[in-house]
């Protein structure tokens, strides 16, 4: 039995906007409002055009999967009672790319360039993870 | 394209076997090191007047020992002007290269040390803990490590994403473990030295697919260093100096799944201009020194490069032709896979390694004749792509 707690994220205060909208299941990122490069992880400012005029949006949610893999043993303590779990990159739709994982289908059954849907689960009171599953 | 090439060489080369040392404190690696590099360089020790010790990864209290001057004063170096940390991960031998031979070019300094020592095979908790610990080194706190990233699966994210895109398999990163072994069960100073097969690397425990327990590196104590000195003086010094020929290189991502292509990070454009600079090409290259830490990236290392097409270079690491008496002998030292990993270590020992080749004195795998050499090397969750080409002539 997995004694260890979840990891939180360590955040970045300039990404509490973005932790506030997964408890509200919704996946915001950044759009420059000078140059429209969408913009994911958050940043203080336009990673293109340096501009401090960053909005937040409400992403598609919709992507696929660029790569993946099937975690079985040496997992870190607290993913031990997890395994077998999925660790992916996703690109979403909007173009920016994520580290998360796909969730709601059999680990052997996720390929690369799957389609997928974001889905949040709750990690305790104060985070809410986006996850993947297959898009419906 | 920077304008390096023939100004600086190593002239002295230093290591300890790769292992477990419990009875011995981490200075002792990084001491025994350097002075057997100051004594192969042939200068007195007061001649050096520039240390770079690289980083120590999780001894908080020795990398200060570094960065204070600690070398220094062991060594009872008289006459050191500047003593100068240069860390960048497993980059760091490529980075301390450059950085010292600008240094050298411009002036600064005439003979410098470079030096590696950590103690990561007996200085860390083991098990279950190094994996917990080693899983927040370099990778995202809010955006990776609470979605179970770790190193296992930044290498398999790699071969996965590979894998589907060139039909390459599993059996050919097992032989490029196997490969790296066999250089390995040629030298000494490698922890892992007893032969194995592509069947056994595929039968061990699968961490996270398509990367089984053989085909991760593990963690060891470690110590090396170099000297470096000007092209002239090496010419005086030096029976077979090893010029720095070229460099080039490219910082691609922090946080690993930023990374836009994980089969390619930015070794196609740095081996261009780091060859171009060097006016060699591929088929010129004796020794490939290639930054291995899991099969994955000296494949993609080794065809990114040029040594094979895309696809196509785990059939030469099968059939012999990266092996001892290969065309392209490729990691000679086993690499981290098989001489151990040591932290920041594992890129400087393959510099070290590169020199000894050149050098002519890497005994029973001493590739015959080799003159130019390329070695690689790349930090964190291969944040970047270095590219060093080194010779004992200037084409």
């Amino acid at each position: 039995m997995n004694t260890h707690s979840k990891i939180r994220p360590i955040v970045n205060p300039c990404a509490q906007p973005f932790w506030d909208a997964t408890r509200e299941d919704k996946l915001l990122i950044q759009q420059c409002e000078k140059c429209k490069t969408h913009i994911f992880y958050p940043r203080l400012f336009c990673t293109e055009c340096h501009s401090d005029r960053l909005g937040w949006v409400e992403a598609s949610g919709r992507g696929v999967v660029y790569s993946y893999t099937v975690v079985h043993n040496n997992s870190p303590s607290a993913f031990l009672a997890d395994v077998p779990y999925v660790v992916a990159i996703v690109r979403l739709d909007e173009g920016v790319q994520m580290c998360t994982n796909i969730v709601d289908c059999d680990p052997a059954a996720v390929r690369c360039d799957m389609p997928v849907q974001v889905v949040f689960e709750a990690l305790d009171s104060e985070f809410t993870l986006p996850k993947f599953k297959p898009a419906q | 394209m920077s304008s390096i090439k023939g100004k600086a060489a190593i002239i002295g080369i230093g290591e300890i076997p790769t292992g477990r040392h419990g009875d011995k404190a981490a200075i002792h690696f990084a001491v025994t090191s350097a002075r057997e590099a100051i004594q192969d360089a042939g200068i007195n020790k007061d001649e050096i007047d520039f240390v770079m010790p690289t980083g120590a990864l999780f001894n908080g209290q020795f990398n200060t020992d570094l960065v204070t001057c600690r070398v220094v004063e062991e060594l009872g170096l008289k006459n050191v002007k500047t003593n100068a940390q240069v860390f960048a991960g497993g980059a760091s031998g490529s980075c301390m290269v450059k950085t010292a031979a600008g240094l050298i070019s411009s002036g600064v300094a005439r003979n410098i040390l470079c030096v590696h020592a950590d103690k990561l095979g007996t200085g860390l908790a083991g098990g279950q803990a190094g994996i917990d610990l080693f899983s927040t080194a370099g990778i995202s706190g809010e955006w990776e490590v609470p979605f179970g990233q770790h190193y296992s699966t930044i290498a398999a994210l790699s071969m996965t994403r590979y894998m589907h895109e060139t039909g390459c398999t599993a059996e050919d990163m097992a032989a490029v473990c196997v490969s790296n072994r066999k250089w390995a069960e040629l030298n000494p100073n490698a922890f892992f030295r007893k032969p194995v097969t592509i069947e056994e690397i595929l039968a061990s425990k699968m961490l996270a697919t398509p990367l089984n327990a053989k085909m991760s590196n593990m963690l060891f104590d470690g110590g090396s260093a170099f000297v470096m000195t000007s092209a002239e003086r090496a010419r005086d010094l030096c029976p077979r100096p090893v010029y720095l020929l070229g460099e080039s290189s490219r910082v691609t991502h922090f946080v690993h799944s930023q990374e836009k292509d994980i089969t390619r990070f930015g070794w196609a454009e740095a081996g261009r201009e780091a060859f171009a600079e060097a006016g060699l090409t591929p088929a010129d290259i004796d020794v490939a020194e290639i930054y291995d830490s899991y099969p994955i990236y000296e494949l993609i290392t080794f065809e990114e490069l040029g040594f094979a097409e895309r696809g196509q270079g785990g059939r030469m690491f099968r059939n012999g032709d990266t092996w001892p008496g290969g065309k392209i002998p490729t990691t000679t030292n086993g690499g981290m896979l098989s001489q151990g990993h040591t932290g920041a270590g594992g890129g400087v020992a393959l510099v070290v390694e590169a020199a000894r080749q050149l050098m002519g004195k890497a005994g029973d795998r001493q590739v015959p004749g080799a003159r130019f050499a390329v070695e690689t090397g790349t930090g964190g969750t291969y944040m970047d792509s270095q590219v060093t080409i080194f010779g004992t002539e200037i084409p």
